[in-house]
């Protein structure tokens, strides 16, 4: 190192202290960056930051609401909600995948066929999710959950989970009335709003379950939880319970309902009953049903596959989408329509010997039998055909569809629940608006005939007949049928009754009109040559009337055995007990043969129910 | 009687300087020690166990430390050329040799696993110091260019490694030698437009890794859950800490694990949230003091060499504390830099505080060097 004079270090030092100022300076400066950068951050934008920093570590989760309960008249449980066990996994926690999703398979606890899909699921989970849990099995048995208890302590990560899913109790004897539920599809969210949807809940899909699904399915709640970076709950801040959704109380009674489907049992066909006082439905069968909690816990597609396949269609509802011809249940509305419009004389016979010929027509029509000497209540009480194709022609079709309007047939009843078919009443304009062939659009006079018998284009559901009946019961008088009765406010306890409108077009007919139709109907029942004489015990007060629709035109001297699919459908209409009555009812056996021998057997089960429960009232 | 009287005529001060220790110095690193551990406390979400190692890394590092301020800035001047002849030395033998971790061979395995380019942080600035110091100032054209040579060998052999960082604060100590000896502010000037004009040459030869750094700093909200995630969080944490803070192991953004990296390179940002402006203009402030102390003690001494390291080691501490403190709030590329003695970390703050202890070394052995 060389020696430096005093003065060259005094330079040196200059030259130093020079740099050391200007160095300083510019430190200053550096710091003040650094200072006004972070006023601008912790001040001037702080709340900009603070927000990103909650929405860093805010996550809102609802909080599916409990569904409403359904109940009958009788406060008898049709639909509750009940804890399913499924197994669940949460993959951050397990170590190897795949080798646990396999020895769960061996014991049975997963589908073997579906481990492979599992496993792709799985992997494709981002990373910050892998502290959610995943669904390995929707629904494990009672023995599975005793197999998974035993080898629990192997199994880290997987654990068993409720969730609340729609139990019907009487299963299939309600499933019709009731509907079902499910995972809620993109097609659902059009049809209810989505904001009070959490997406894990259940949803109506038919029936009750679904006209009623805003009344339901209450309001979600929310809770607000504090996640970390990976998603992971950390603490739960504060929580808005769900509102539950409101109790449904039906007009259905579990105790004819079941004496119904017991009677049904084996049958493919539908039973409406209808109080005529007030429009309440009692009794709403069609089969075959199905187990509604299968589809609402979910069921495999193949199992679904041959639901919709089953050619007996247990997915159809019969009640209000099932459309008949009406066969001779229609007559007694006939009759009804020609006394009031003066084309009969109650009192006067006409000669019946087993067929009717149209002037200038050669073909006959055909009754069932000879009934020979007929007045209006004998040609109700045996079915005579001769006299109603007689009346049929004197009416005519316009007048037939106009009186037969009357009794609500050709339109909807607007029951409360969906998918409802309106039925036919043919006349002139009907069959020109719905024939495309100019040929076809003409009216032929043998068409008047065979609706006489409601036969030919007439078509009815049996929701329809039934509210007919009621008419008939009434003298004219009827409200609009509904299944829910009331609905219970979960909050204040209140009952909210479906209000109901009494309609009546039928005010202008004369009471001893009325006199002879129910005497025809009550000599069905309780006299010899009466079509469901026999069927019933002796003197019952029940009126009625049979009916068998055709569905083949056969020629009943062949002896052969006809095959079930072409066989007559059965019906059966009728009402009790006669001075007030109670219910207004209808049955029809599909295929079943005749009114008679199918549908007034059933028709008599209920009716006894119905009156013997009466009769209990009264002592 | 004779005990007494030694032990009234020894004050504290004396003490202290006694063992080389100045006291202001010594207060401010206790006090951002202190704050470490506080802060690697929370940042490590409670781990009393990080608060150990820190510990007996702060124990480790203020014995090097003390050890250090007992040597004379002559004995530095001595052992300069061989220190940094023998960081050279195993800089090469990194890229020969060395260990590759996360894509980059930074490190010698002795024994003991160590990274070379943390021993030039000390090497480069006594080596320049040395050769600038033997003549008088200004330094001529030559000496200018040889003390040039000197600093971009083993920046460039560290940039190799590949560590922009560190080659970057490397070749800075050295190169503030050379500024505060005078360079003249032509040449000042030329450098400068150089290396303007070269960037666009420089920028096709730097790595992917670095280039997409480069480029998320500039624009961090293209990629928020990528590469642009490491400021974004940063941001989020310092700006939502306000004026005072949430509160101590109250930030959310470290609690529940959004802010990466938060005992070492982003420890401000938990600083920030949890303690607000107010707490972190404070440290600020304790840094800026330790630097204005440095820069007192490098006018003070007397002869060049020391004026020299002591300038260049106040200066550097600042870049350190500028670099580290400008990337967490977004005004420079993430570069893993640590925020001295705060940050989480054994040969950082070994390096550092080995640089602080020449720092004390020539604050209190200066009598001794006047002749």
């Amino acid at each position: 190192m060389s020696f430096k004079s005093i003065i060259t270090q005094k330079e040196d030092q200059n030259i130093f202290l020079n740099r050391i100022l200007f160095s300083s300076l510019l430190i200053l400066l550096l710091a003040s960056i650094i200072f006004i950068r972070l006023v601008f951050l912790q001040i001037y934008d702080s709340d900009q930051y603070k927000l990103r920093s909650l929405n860093n570590t805010i996550r809102t989760q609802s909080i599916p609401p409990s569904r409403g309960l359904i109940f009958d008249r009788n406060n008898n449980v049709l639909a509750e909600n009940r804890p399913v066990f499924q197994l669940e996994m949460i993959p951050e926690q397990v170590q190897h995948i795949e080798k646990t999703l396999d020895q769960l398979a061996e014991l049975q606890l997963i589908n073997i066929n579906k481990v492979d899909a599992l496993n792709e699921k799985i992997e494709k989970i981002d990373n910050s999710y892998q502290f959610k849990a995943i669904t390995l099995n929707t629904k494990l048995s009672e023995k599975q959950i005793a197999i998974f208890a035993n080898h629990r302590n192997i199994f880290k990560g997987i654990d068993i989970k409720t969730r609340l899913t729609r139990y019907y109790p009487k299963g299939e004897v309600f499933s019709h009335a009731l509907g079902y539920v499910g995972s809620i599809s993109s097609n659902d969210y059009l049809r209810f709003d989505s904001a009070i949807y959490t997406g894990k809940e259940q949803i109506g899909k038919t029936s009750i379950e679904r006209n009623y699904e805003t009344s339901l399915h209450g309001y979600p709640g929310k809770e607000k939880l504090l996640v970390n970076v990976r998603g992971r709950v950390m603490d739960r801040l504060n929580t808005q319970p769900f509102e539950p959704g409101n109790n449904l109380i039906l007009t259905l009674d579990t105790r004819l309902q079941e004496v119904a489907y017991d009677a049904m049992q084996g049958k493919k066909g539908a039973v409406v009953g209808i109080d005529p006082s007030n429009g309440e439905i009692l009794i709403f069968i069609s089969t075959p049903s199905y187990d509604p909690n299968k589809i609402s816990q979910g069921m495999s597609n193949s199992e679904y596959a041959a639901f919709l396949n089953n050619k007996n269609k247990p997915l159809f509802n019969r009640a209000i989408a099932g459309q008949y011809p009406p066969g001779s249940t229609i007559k007694p509305m006939l009759a009804l329509g020609g006394l009031d419009m003066g084309y009969i004389n109650p009192d006067n016979f006409i000669p019946c010997e087993g067929h009717y010929f149209l002037p200038n027509y050669s073909r006959p029509f055909n009754d069932w039998t000879t009934h020979g000497s007929v007045n209006t209540k004998r040609a109700i009480q045996a079915s005579c055909d001769v006299y109603f194709y007689q009346l049929a022609v004197e009416m005519g079709i316009e007048n037939m569809s106009a009186f037969l309007s009357n009794f609500n047939l050709g339109k909807k009843t607007l029951i409360d629940i969906g998918s409802e078919k309106k039925g036919i009443i043919p006349n002139r304009a009907w069959k020109k608006n719905n024939f495309k062939s100019k040929q076809n659009q003409s009216w032929f006079k043998g068409e008047t005939v065979i609706a006489g018998i409601g036969q030919g284009y007439m078509l009815a559901t049996p929701l329809q007949l039934a509210m007919a009946t009621a008419m008939i019961a009434n003298r004219g008088s009827a409200f609009q049928p509904h299944l829910v009765r009331a609905i219970e406010n979960i909050k204040t306890g209140e009952l909210q009754y479906t209000p109901t409108e009494e309609i009546n077009n039928l005010e202008h007919i004369k009471e001893e009109h009325w006199d002879i139709i129910h005497q025809g109907m009550i000599a069905v029942v309780n006299e010899r040559r009466g079509t469901a004489y026999g069927i019933f015990q002796p003197n019952v007060p029940i009126a009625g009337k049979t009916g068998s629709s055709q569905v083949f035109s056969i020629d009943k001297s062949s002896n052969k055995e006809v095959p079930e699919e072409l066989r007559d459908h059965g019906l059966f209409i009728g009402f009790a007990p006669l001075d007030t009555p109670k219910i207004a009812l209808t049955v029809i056996i599909e295929n079943g043969g005749g009114g008679r021998l199918a549908a007034a057997p059933v028709a008599e089960k209920i009716m006894r129910a119905i009156l013997d429960s009466e009769k209990k009232n009264a002592l | 009687m004779l005990f007494k009287k030694q032990y009234d005529s020894l004050s504290s001060e004396d003490l202290f300087r006694k063992f080389h220790i100045d006291l202001p110095l010594l207060i401010a690193f206790l006090i951002l020690f202190s704050i470490s551990l506080i802060a690697i406390y929370s940042a490590s979400n409670s781990d009393i166990n990080a608060v150990i190692d820190q510990s007996i890394r702060i124990g480790v590092s203020l014995a090097a430390m003390i050890l250090i301020a007992q040597m004379s800035p002559l004995d530095y001047e001595r052992i300069a050329p061989w220190l940094y002849s023998l960081c050279f030395i195993l800089l090469g033998l990194v890229l020969i040799l060395g260990e590759t971790r996360n894509g980059a061979t930074r490190w010698l395995n002795i024994g003991i696993s160590f990274q070379p380019s943390e021993l030039m942080k000390i090497g480069m600035p006594l080596m320049v110091a040395r050769y600038i110091a033997r003549e008088s100032l200004p330094p001529s054209k030559t000496s200018i260019a040889l003390a040039v040579m000197i600093v971009i060998l083993p920046t460039y052999l560290i940039y190799l490694e590949p560590d922009l960082g560190t080659s970057v604060l490397v070749a800075f100590s050295g190169l503030i030698v050379i500024f505060l000896s005078g360079i003249k502010k032509r040449y000042l000037a030329i450098a400068f437009s150089l290396f303007i004009t070269s960037l666009p040459l420089i920028w096709p030869m730097i790595n992917e890794f670095q280039r997409k750094r480069v480029l998320t700093f500039l624009n961090p909200e293209k990629d928020p859950l990528g590469a642009g995630y490491h400021i974004i969080q940063s941001k989020i944490a310092i700006g939502s800490g306000g004026l005072f803070g949430k509160g101590w192991l109250n930030g959310s953004q470290g609690q529940l694990d959004f802010l990466p990296e938060r005992t070492t390179d982003f420890i401000f940002s938990i600083l920030a949230e949890e303690f607000g402006l107010v707490g972190v203009v404070i440290i600020i402030c304790i840094y800026l003091f330790i630097v204005g102390r440095g820069i007192l003690i490098a006018i003070n001494s007397q002869d060049l060499f020391s004026r020299l390291i002591a300038a260049s080691i106040s200066l550097t501490f600042f870049i350190y504390v500028f670099v580290n403190i400008s990337m967490t709030i977004g005004l420079l590329p993430v570069v893993g830099v640590p925020l001295p003695l705060i940050s989480r970390g054994g040969t950082s703050m070994v390096t550092l505080m080995i640089l602080l202890g020449m720092l004390m070394s020539v604050g209190t052995h200066k009598r001794l060097v006047t002749k």
